[in-house]
C-alpha cells in the first residue's frame, strides 16, 4: 500500500485561488483527513488526486509514482489512476442493481464471468450487502447506498481510497455507526485513505492525522490530539471545537511558561510556550472550555496562580456536562464541567499546560 | 480480512483502441463543419461576379452593391421589420398572459389549456398556414360566409397585420413556454408574501409576477423576432399575391422567378440576413447569461396558492378557448373539409360536393413520392441527427475536449438561421464538393442533411437539460472505476439519458417531416418532400390535393407525438425553449 505525496498544489478558478500551495504526505495505511469549512478547497484537493481537476501547479505521486506533475505536463487520466473514490452524493448508478454497480469496474477490467461473480459477492459480504445484490439503488436506504458506493470503490483493490464527505447525507444516528464501521474497515484492510469532511467530530474521531484547511491554504497538519490541544493558529483553534481566546501582553518568562497580563482580570497568567516570546509583545492564547476548572468560590483547592474569580452568567445542562458562561471581571469565558457548581461566585483555574499560543 | 487485497488477480483496465480525444475531435469537426461549413461557399458565392457553376469569375463586391441599390430590397426589409415587430408584440403578450393565467391563477381548465396552447408549434407550420388561407384567406370559406351571408367584416389576412397575426399564433407557444418555465422556477412564495402584505391579486400581478418575468419576456421576444424575420411560408403564400415582399420571399423570388436569376445577389442578401440573425442570437445570449437558459425545471414542490380571478374566471377561459378554436381547430378542420370536397364555397353545401379525388391523387405521382421521401428522410435523418447530437452533447458537457465550450453555441446556431439560408448554403456546398456533392444534390439525402442541420438545436435542447440533471459524479465514478470516456458514456450516461434520446428522436422526426424551406433550393423532380410539394402545388392552384397532403402531415405528426406521449412533456418544453 503506497503513500500519497502531494506537493505545492495550486489551483485557480478565475482570480480565485482555490488551492494555494497545498502540500502533504499520507503514510502507507494511514487514514488522513482534510478538514475545513465548506468552500475551503477540500474537494478540489481530492478531485485533483483523483484526476477530475487539473491543478495549475504542483505534483502528486502515489507510491512513489507521479500521477500528476504540472511542470512536466504529466496528467494521468482518472481511469488509469486505480484509485477508489466515494462521492458525497454516493453516485451509485441508478440504472444498475447493486450487483451490477460492483461488477462494472471488473467488467472494465475484462474479468471472467466466474471470477467476477466471486469477487463481487466477496466484497458485498465485506460491506454487509449480500442480501441486497438484486436491488436497485432506489430500493435502498441512504446508509445502504453509501455502502454500495464503498463496495464499488473497493471491489477492484484500489491502491488508495478517497472519501468525499461520505456521511454528510446520513442522519445523525446512522452517521455515528457509519463512522465506526468505515474506520474499522479501513483499519482491517490497511488501506491508505484520504477522508474529506467539514465536521470536526468526524475528523477527530476517525483520523490518524488531520489536515486543517482554510481558503485553500493548509493551516495545520497533526494528530487529532495535536490539532485539538495545540492548535497552530486562531483559525484552527476556533474551527476545531469550542475555545476561549485570551489576549494579553507578555510581562515576562519563567521556566517553560510565559507570563501574560490580560487586562484587570487575569494579571500574571502563566501560559506554556515552546519558545520564549518577545517581552511586551501581544499574545493570544486558546483554552478549551473543558480544560478550565470551575469550583465554588469557597473551595480551598487550586488557590494558586492562574486562578480567577468569576461570576456565572448562565448555565446550560447538556446531558453529559454543564456549560457555564462566566464573567471574570470583564473577561468572558466559557467553561465545561461534569459537575454542577452550586454558587454563582466561582473560581476558574486555567492550567498553564492547557493553553496554546495561537497568535 | 485479506479478502479485499488479492484473492483474484485484477488486471489493470486496458486502454481503448481509439483514444477518447480522437473520437471527440471527430464529432466536434463534424458538427462544426456541418453547421458552419455551408456558409463558407455561400459567402464565396456572394462575392463573385458570376455564379459558381460558371467557369471563370473574379472576386468582387458587385453583388452587394447591386443588392443595396435595389429599392425593392429595402422595401422588403421595411415590411419584414414591421411584420416581425407586430408578430413579436402579439405573440409575447399572448403567450405571457396565457402562461400567467395557466400557472398562477385559478382559471378554469387551466391544465388542458397548458397543453393545447402548444399545438400550433407542434403542427406542421405550412399546413397550418394553408388551413388559415383556406378558411380565412381571400375567398376563404368562413371569410366569404361572414362577409356575404352575415355581412360581417373579417380581418384581411393578406395584409401585414393579418400575416403577423397568423405568424403570432404560430409562435405564441414559444413565449408561453419560456414564461411558463420561468414561472415554474420562480418561487411563488414571493407572490404569497405580497398577498399576505395586503396586495390585491391584480396588484400582485403588476408588482411581483410581471417584473419577475422580465428576462423571460426579453428572451422570448428576441427569439420570436428572429423567427419571424426568418419566416418564409406566410410571406410567400399570402404576401406575394398582394405584392407585399419580405426579405425572405424577396430572396426566394429573386432566385426562382426572376427572368434573369442572379444567385450572387441572392447569396449576398442571404449573407446579410445571416448577419442579422447572428446578431440577434448574440443579443439573446447576452440577455440570457450563458447558462441561465437551461436552469432545469427543478420542481419546486408544494402547490402554491392560486390568485383568484373571481368573475373573470370563466370569461378568460372562454376567450382562450375561442382563440384556440379560431387559430388552430378551425384551420385544421378547414383543411380536412377542403380535402374531401370539389370546391369549398359558402354558396353550395359541402356535402353536395363530396369527392375522394384529392385523396386518390395522393397515391400517385409527385404527391406519393413526396410522402414516401418525407417519411424516409424523417426516419433516417432523425436517427442520424439524434445520434450525432447525443455524442456532441456529451463532448460539449462531459468531456475535457479543449474546444468543447464552442459546441453549445454552434449547436444552437441553426435555430436562429433562416431555413432559406441553410438551403442556399447547402446548394453551393453540394455544387463545390464534386462527386459526393452531386450525389447529394441529386438525391433526397441532400435535403435530409439540410433538414437535419436545421433542426439539430431541437435535439440539443431536449438532451441538455436531462444531461445536466445527471450528476457529474456518476460518470466520475465510472472513470475512477477504470472506464475510459467512451466506455463511461456507454455504460452510465447514455442509459440514463435514454428518455431524452427518445424524445429528441421523436421531435427530430416531426420537425424534419414538417420542415420545408431549406429544401426549396435543393428540390428537384423526383426528390420532392411533403413541404415543397405542398408549396409548389398550392401556388399552382391544386388546393384540394394539397389539403389532403396537409391532413396526412398533421395526422402523422399527431400520431408520432402521441407515440412519444409518455415523454411528450419533456420533448415539448425542452424542444422550443431555446
Ligand atoms: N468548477 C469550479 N469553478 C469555479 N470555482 C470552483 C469550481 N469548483 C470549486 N470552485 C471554488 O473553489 C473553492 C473550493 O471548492 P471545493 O473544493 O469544492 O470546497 P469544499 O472544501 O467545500 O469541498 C470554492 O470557493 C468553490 O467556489
Ligand atoms: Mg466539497
Amino acid at each position: 500500500m503506497p503513500e500519497i505525496d502531494v506537493a505545492q498544489l495550486v489551483k485557480t478558478f478565475g482570480d480565485q485561488r482555490a488551492l494555494d500551495d497545498v502540500s502533504f504526505t499520507v503514510a502507507d495505511g494511514e487514514l488522513f483527513t482534510l478538514l475545513g469549512p465548506s468552500g475551503c478547497g477540500k474537494s478540489t484537493t481530492l478531485m485533483s488526486i483523483a484526476g477530475f481537476q487539473t491543478p495549475n501547479e504542483g505534483r502528486i505521486a502515489v507510491g512513489g509514482e507521479a500521477i500528476f506533475d504540472a511542470s512536466s505536463r504529466l496528467n494521468l487520466a482518472a481511469e488509469r489512476r486505480n484509485l477508489g473514490i466515494v462521492f458525497q452524493s454516493y453516485a451509485v448508478w441508478p440504472h444498475m442493481t447493486v450487483f451490477d454497480n460492483l461488477a462494472f469496474p471488473l467488467k472494465v477490467r475484462k474479468l471472467s464471468r466466474k471470477d467476477l461473480g466471486t469477487r463481487v459477492r466477496e466484497v458485498l459480504e465485506l460491506v454487509d450487502l449480500a442480501p441486497y445484490e438484486k436491488r436497485y439503488p432506489h430500493q435502498l436506504s441512504g446508509g445502504q447506498q453509501q455502502r454500495v458506493a464503498l463496495g464499488r470503490a473497493l471491489v477492484y483493490s484500489p491502491s488508495v481510497l478517497l472519501l468525499d464527505e461520505p456521511f454528510s447525507n446520513l442522519d445523525a444516528k446512522l452517521r455515528e455507526r457509519a463512522r465506526t464501521w468505515v474506520k474499522d474497515l479501513q483499519h482491517t484492510l490497511g488501506l491508505t485513505t484520504i477522508f474529506v469532511t467539514h465536521d470536526q467530530d468526524e475528523a477527530l474521531s476517525m483520523s490518524d492525522r488531520v489536515l486543517v484547511m482554510d481558503g485553500g491554504v493548509v493551516q495545520q497538519i497533526g494528530t487529532p490530539e495535536e490539532v485539538y490541544r495545540r492548535p497552530a493558529n486562531r483559525f484552527v483553534a476556533e474551527f476545531v471545537g469550542q475555545v476561549n481566546l485570551i489576549t494579553g501582553t507578555v510581562a515576562g518568562h519563567e521556566d517553560r511558561n510565559a507570563i501574560v497580563d490580560a487586562g484587570e482580570a487575569a494579571r500574571g497568567l502563566r501560559v506554556r510556550v515552546d519558545q520564549a516570546p518577545q517581552p511586551r509583545s501581544s499574545l493570544t492564547v486558546a483554552v478549551r472550555p473543558e480544560a478550565l476548572i470551575v469550583e465554588a468560590a469557597g473551595d480551598a483547592s487550586h488557590n494558586t496562580s492562574n486562578t480567577l474569580l468569576a461570576r456565572v452568567t448562565s448555565v446550560a445542562f447538556l446531558g453529559d456536562h454543564y456549560q457555564y458562561e462566566l464573567d471574570a471581571s470583564g473577561l468572558a469565558l466559557t467553561a465545561q464541567s461534569p459537575h454542577q457548581v452550586g454558587s454563582t461566585d466561582v473560581k476558574v483555574h486555567i492550567p498553564p499546560d492547557a493553553c496554546a499560543v495561537v497568535a | 480480512m485479506a479478502v479485499v487485497q488479492k484473492s483474484i488477480a485484477l488486471p489493470r483496465p486496458r486502454r481503448p483502441l481509439l483514444p477518447a480525444g480522437a473520437l471527440q475531435a471527430a464529432v466536434w469537426i463534424l458538427v462544426v463543419g456541418l453547421i458552419v461549413g455551408p456558409f463558407i461557399p455561400m459567402l464565396y458565392a456572394s462575392a463573385r461576379d458570376r455564379p459558381l457553376y460558371e467557369a471563370g469569375g473574379i472576386l468582387t463586391l458587385e453583388p452587394y452593391r447591386q443588392l443595396f441599390s435595389d429599392g425593392e430590397f429595402w422595401k422588403a426589409w421595411a415590411n419584414t421589420l414591421q411584420y416581425a415587430g407586430l408578430t413579436t408584440i402579439m405573440a409575447v403578450i399572448g403567450g405571457a398572459s396565457v402562461a400567467i393565467l395557466v400557472s398562477r391563477t385559478n382559471l378554469v381548465w387551466r391544465r388542458a389549456f397548458g397543453r393545447l396552447i402548444l399545438l400550433p408549434i407542434l403542427l406542421p407550420p405550412l399546413g397550418l398556414v394553408l388551413g388559415w388561407i383556406v378558411v380565412w384567406g381571400p375567398g376563404g370559406y368562413l371569410a366569404n360566409l361572414f362577409s356575404q351571408r352575415l355581412h360581417l367584416a373579417t380581418l384581411a389576412i393578406d395584409t401585414i397585420p393579418g400575416m403577423s397575426l397568423i405568424e403570432a399564433s404560430r409562435l405564441l407557444p414559444v413565449a408561453y413556454m419560456t414564461c411558463e418555465a420561468a414561472l415554474a422556477r420562480a418561487d411563488s412564495s414571493l407572490e404569497d408574501a405580497a398577498r399576505s402584505a395586503g396586495a390585491t391579486p391584480s396588484r400582485v400581478l403588476r408588482s411581483v409576477t410581471i417584473p419577475m418575468l422580465r428576462p423571460a419576456l426579453l428572451n422570448s421576444a428576441t427569439l420570436i423576432f428572429t423567427l419571424a424575420v426568418a419566416s418564409l411560408g406566410i410571406p410567400l403564400l399570402l404576401g406575394t399575391a398582394r405584392n407585399i415582399k419580405f426579405v425572405s420571399s424577396y430572396l426566394y423570388l429573386q432566385w426562382t422567378n426572376a427572368e434573369q436569376p442572379d444567385p450572387a445577389t441572392v447569396s449576398a442578401g442571404a449573407m446579410m440576413l445571416l448577419v442579422v440573425a447572428t446578431l440577434l442570437l448574440l443579443l439573446r445570449n447576452r440577455l440570457l447569461g450563458a447558462e441561465a437558459r437551461y436552469v432545469s425545471i427543478a420542481g419546486r414542490a408544494g402547490r402554491n396558492a392560486m390568485l383568484p380571478l373571481r368573475g373573470l374566471r370563466w370569461p378568460l377561459a372562454i376567450t382562450i378557448a375561442l382563440y384556440l378554436t379560431f387559430s388552430t381547430l378551425i384551420p385544421v378542420l378547414g383543411l380536412a373539409l377542403m380535402s374531401v370536397v370539389v370546391v369549398l364555397t359558402p354558396l353550395v353545401a359541402p356535402w353536395k360536393l363530396l369527392t375522394w379525388d384529392h385523396w386518390h391523387q395522393l397515391s400517385t405521382g409527385e404527391f406519393h413520392r413526396a410522402i414516401v421521401n418525407s417519411l424516409e428522410i424523417s426516419l433516417v435523418g432523425a436517427i442520424l441527427a439524434t445520434a450525432l447530437v447525443t455524442v456532441a452533447t456529451l463532448v460539449a458537457h462531459r468531456s475535457r475536449f479543449p474546444l468543447r465550450k464552442a459546441l453549445p453555441f454552434v449547436l444552437l446556431y441553426p435555430r436562429a438561421t433562416p431555413g432559406l439560408i441553410i438551403g442556399i448554403g447547402f446548394f453551393w456546398t453540394y455544387l463545390l464538393t464534386w462527386g459526393v456533392g452531386s450525389w447529394l444534390r441529386g438525391s433526397i439525402w441532400g435535403i435530409m442533411l439540410a433538414f437535419c442541420v436545421r433542426n439539430l438545436p431541437f435535439a440539443y435542447v431536449v438532451m441538455y437539460p436531462t444531461l445536466a440533471r445527471i450528476g457529474e459524479e456518476l460518470d466520475r465514478a465510472g472513470r475512477a472505476a477504470g472506464a475510459g470516456w467512451w466506455r463511461t458514456c456507454r455504460g452510465i450516461v447514455l442509459p440514463l439519458l435514454r428518455p431524452a434520446i427518445f424524445s429528441a428522436f421523436i421531435l427530430m422526426f416531426v420537425e424534419i417531416l414538417c420542415d420545408y424551406d431549406p429544401a426549396l433550393f435543393l428540390v428537384k423532380p423526383g426528390n420532392e418532400v411533403i413541404g415543397t410539394t405542398m408549396l409548389s402545388q398550392f401556388i399552382q392552384g391544386s388546393v384540394g390535393p394539397v389539403a389532403a397532403l396537409a391532413v396526412v402531415q398533421v395526422t402523422i405528426t399527431l400520431v408520432v407525438l402521441g407515440l412519444g406521449a409518455r415523454l411528450f412533456k419533456i420533448g415539448v418544453t425542452g424542444g422550443h425553449d431555446a
